[in-house]
């Protein structure tokens, strides 16, 4: 059986050069080149070797502020760089321009929509939100725009139809939209699905992400990477 | 009932020129006199002599309406304090002499006034107005503000008639005026003997020039009274709609007439309101306000396809009603909302950036108000001043960030935290990682910040930032998620 591996990569070959044809067996190996997450561990465990360069991520977090912004930080920064815009859609709190600063964001290219100006008087005083379905129009009608760049926004949960039109929305735009929720959708149309949990692994912080969906990939894998590595 | 301060009649001034008069002539008029049939103007003065008591919006919008009014009588209009003057020669064969063209005006005049009166709530006494015609402009204002109600048809008649008038009614500055009284100068007649060039040095080039157009001999160039733009436009459907996706080719319609109207004058429309009028029920108004002023119709309508997207109707729509609320000046470069950063990527076509500013307007027709923002970092001690919401595109570069770690969310308002058994809690146990950062400002606004920030983690691993008051009960707070 000398020839036999011969065989097998000119089988490899044949099932390669159809392209609409995909293979669970071999998931590692997608033709589309994702954009790097900006962690080595977690390129690894993505089929497309990082983010992919359209559609939905739905990211799971039970509560605020386990890291769930330093995951996207290195993909924000890749996407002003290439002269992208970062939309955040309602945000629950207000994004802290000296904090998005030291992560070395350009301000700049950051818009926010739905906040009130804090005025000078009344810092605190700010009224968020603009009402839901406004923030999921707008969230649509900015995934539409050609290579806008990153479109963030939050809810609690989201039935599966607005889903679907999200994730339309964001390929006929070719634009990366990142939904932050806080309850777990079956079935959901999106590109892909994300857990994030923390873990306390000794003296080290590390953070749990799971995999529960991505296209190329069929069985959930978790990564456990240090977001916050550079924090004192 | 608003009444002129004098005899309603109009007073004819003798019209046989009165040739022996001892005049000196400022200037030999010969050429004047040579073509007495030469047709000249005549100009109807209305002056308000008590309208300076108002408020100045009110005199601009009471001068505004008289002119519309007086719309109907001349082509020519031209306003001035306190007055409004216009041409009236050229209508007097329609309106049959001048004495109906008056009586008809003033009574116009009257009901507009005393309607204007209850408006702003001022007395009658106020809106008192006189009124003079003459062949020049400067000439008919002063009659009309000295004894008024007094019509000279020819220029030669002016000497007389304005000789009669008091020396005040020139309205010159207090000074000059003292001047002219100590040289004996009682009515207008006694400058006429004066020689020109003598009351050019004493007085001032101004002042002769004056006095030349009131008699006639300079020429007056007048700034016409332009009314203000308005567009109103509308469309009966020949049926009733239900289905308001069948409206569009009526409201683009619509929209490129409003276009055209609007490249004509070289203007811009910054505000429109479509109405969609139903039977019976009220009327569904849309308001369109546009961050930036604009005329193309693409982007008209792609705004109010944005209003009627999700528009619900009480009732088929029987017509449409389409109105200019704010008109505004054309600019051939607009400035890009995303200026400075965008520049470059304008210049070149960058699709992504126009498209983006489209969505912004959008959203701005959808939502109202300036529902985009920018962020600024501003270099401040105190932490929920060191960040703050631009207009898109006007953030300042980038300033120095603090060395100690900033969260990604920063709470609007400070969170309490309660301590159990000497433990912190929020949701969950606390505990600090790092700190204290000390930050104390704004002592001098009064409400002082005196904080110890740390960096703490809650037991289900978020990273917040804390603080604890350093004055009155040392309270713990939660100011924001490092997420």
């Amino acid at each position: 059986m000398a020839n036999a591996p011969t065989i097998e990569t000119a089988i490899d070959q044949l099932l390669e050069s159809n392209r609409s044809l995909w293979r669970g067996c071999n998931r590692d190996r997608l033709d589309s080149e994702g954009i790097t997450t900006g962690f080595a561990l977690l390129d690894e465990a993505l089929p497309e070797r990082g983010w992919p360069p359209q559609g939905v991520i739905e990211v799971l977090s039970k509560q605020p502020g386990i890291g769930e912004l330093q995951l996207f930080v290195p993909l924000m920064r890749e996407l002003i760089a290439s002269g992208h815009w970062i939309l955040w859609i309602a945000p629950p709190y207000s994004p802290y321009a000296p904090g998005l600063a030291q992560a070395g964001i350009d301000l700049r290219r950051i818009l926010v929509v739905g906040q009130v100006e804090a005025t000078e008087d009344s810092p605190k005083k700010s009224t968020r939100g603009i009402p839901a379905n406004e923030a999921l129009w707008s969230m649509e009608k900015a995934l539409q725009i050609q290579h806008c760049g990153l479109v963030m926004a939050w809810r609690d949960a989201l039935p599966q139809r607005q889903l679907r039109r999200l994730q339309l929305a964001a390929m006929t735009g070719k634009t990366l939209g990142v939904l932050f929720m806080r309850k777990n959708s079956e079935h959901s149309p999106s590109s892909m699905r994300l857990k994030i949990e923390a873990l306390k692994h000794g003296a080290e912080e590390l953070t749990a992400i799971v995999v529960l969906k991505a296209k190329g990939r069929f069985h959930p894998k978790t990564v456990h990477v240090q977001l916050t590595g550079a924090r004192p | 009932m608003i009444k002129s301060t004098g005899t309603t009649q109009l007073t004819l001034l003798p019209q046989a020129p009165q040739a022996d008069r001892t005049i000196r002539p400022v200037r030999p008029a010969a050429p004047q006199q040579t073509s007495p049939q030469r047709r000249s103007s005549l100009w109807y003065c209305l002056t308000l002599p008590a309208l300076d008591t108002l408020p100045p919006h009110q005199q601009e919008d009471c001068l505004d309406q008289l002119a519309q009014l007086s719309q109907a009588f001349s082509s020519a209009i031209s306003l001035h304090p306190q007055a409004l003057v216009f041409e009236i020669r050229s209508g007097l064969n329609y309106f049959g002499g001048a004495e109906s063209l008056h009586a008809k005006y003033q009574q116009e005049v009257e009901q507009l006034l005393t309607r204007l009166a209850s408006n702003y709530g001022v007395s009658a006494e106020q809106l008192a107005f006189n009124f003079a015609a003459c062949p020049t402009i400067e000439g008919s204002l002063l009659l009309a503000r000295g004894n008024g109600n007094t019509l000279v048809y020819r220029k030669e008649n002016l000497h007389s008639a304005l000789g009669q008038l008091p020396i005040e009614s020139l309205q010159v500055k207090p000074e000059p005026q003292r001047r002219l009284i100590n040289m004996g100068i009682r009515h207008l007649g006694d400058l006429w003997r004066l020689p020109p060039a003598g009351l050019r040095r004493r007085f001032g080039s101004d002042f002769l020039e004056l006095i030349n157009k009131a008699l006639g001999k300079a020429p007056e160039p007048i700034k016409n009274y332009l009314p203000p733009p308005a567009f109103v436009h509308s469309y009966e459907l020949p049926y009733e709609v239900e289905n308001l996706s069948l409206l569009r080719p009526v409201v683009d319609e619509m929209i490129a007439q409003l276009c055209d109207f609007l490249r004509h004058r070289e203007l811009c429309a910054s505000s429109i309101k479509l109405t969609l009028i139903h039977e019976q029920r009220e009327a569904t108004p849309l308001e369109v306000g546009l961050r930036q002023a604009s005329r193309s119709q693409q982007h008209l309508m792609l705004l109010i396809d944005t209003h009627i997207e999700n528009l619900q109707i009480p009732a088929p729509v029987t017509a449409l009603h389409l109105e200019v609320i704010q008109f505004d000046a054309f600019m051939s470069h607009s400035e890009s909302l995303l200026v400075g950063v965008d520049k470059e990527a304008n210049n070149t076509g960058d699709p992504a950036a126009a498209s983006l500013e489209q969505f912004m307007e959008r959203l701005q027709a959808r939502l109202g108000g300036d529902p985009i923002k920018g962020l600024n970092s501003i270099e401040e001690h105190c932490p929920e001043y060191a960040s703050e919401t631009v207009r898109p595109g006007e953030n300042a570069t980038a300033s120095a960030t603090p060395k100690n770690p900033r969260p990604l969310w920063l709470l609007d308002e400070p969170l309490r935290l309660s301590l159990r058994r000497g433990s912190l809690y929020h949701r969950q146990a606390i505990t600090l990682l790092s700190g204290p950062e000390r930050i104390e400002a704004r002592w001098w606004s009064g409400s002082e910040v005196c904080r110890d920030y740390y960096v703490a983690r809650e037991t289900g691993g978020s990273r917040l930032w804390i603080y604890r008051e350093r004055e009155g009960d040392r309270h713990w707070y939660l100011h924001g998620y490092f997420a």
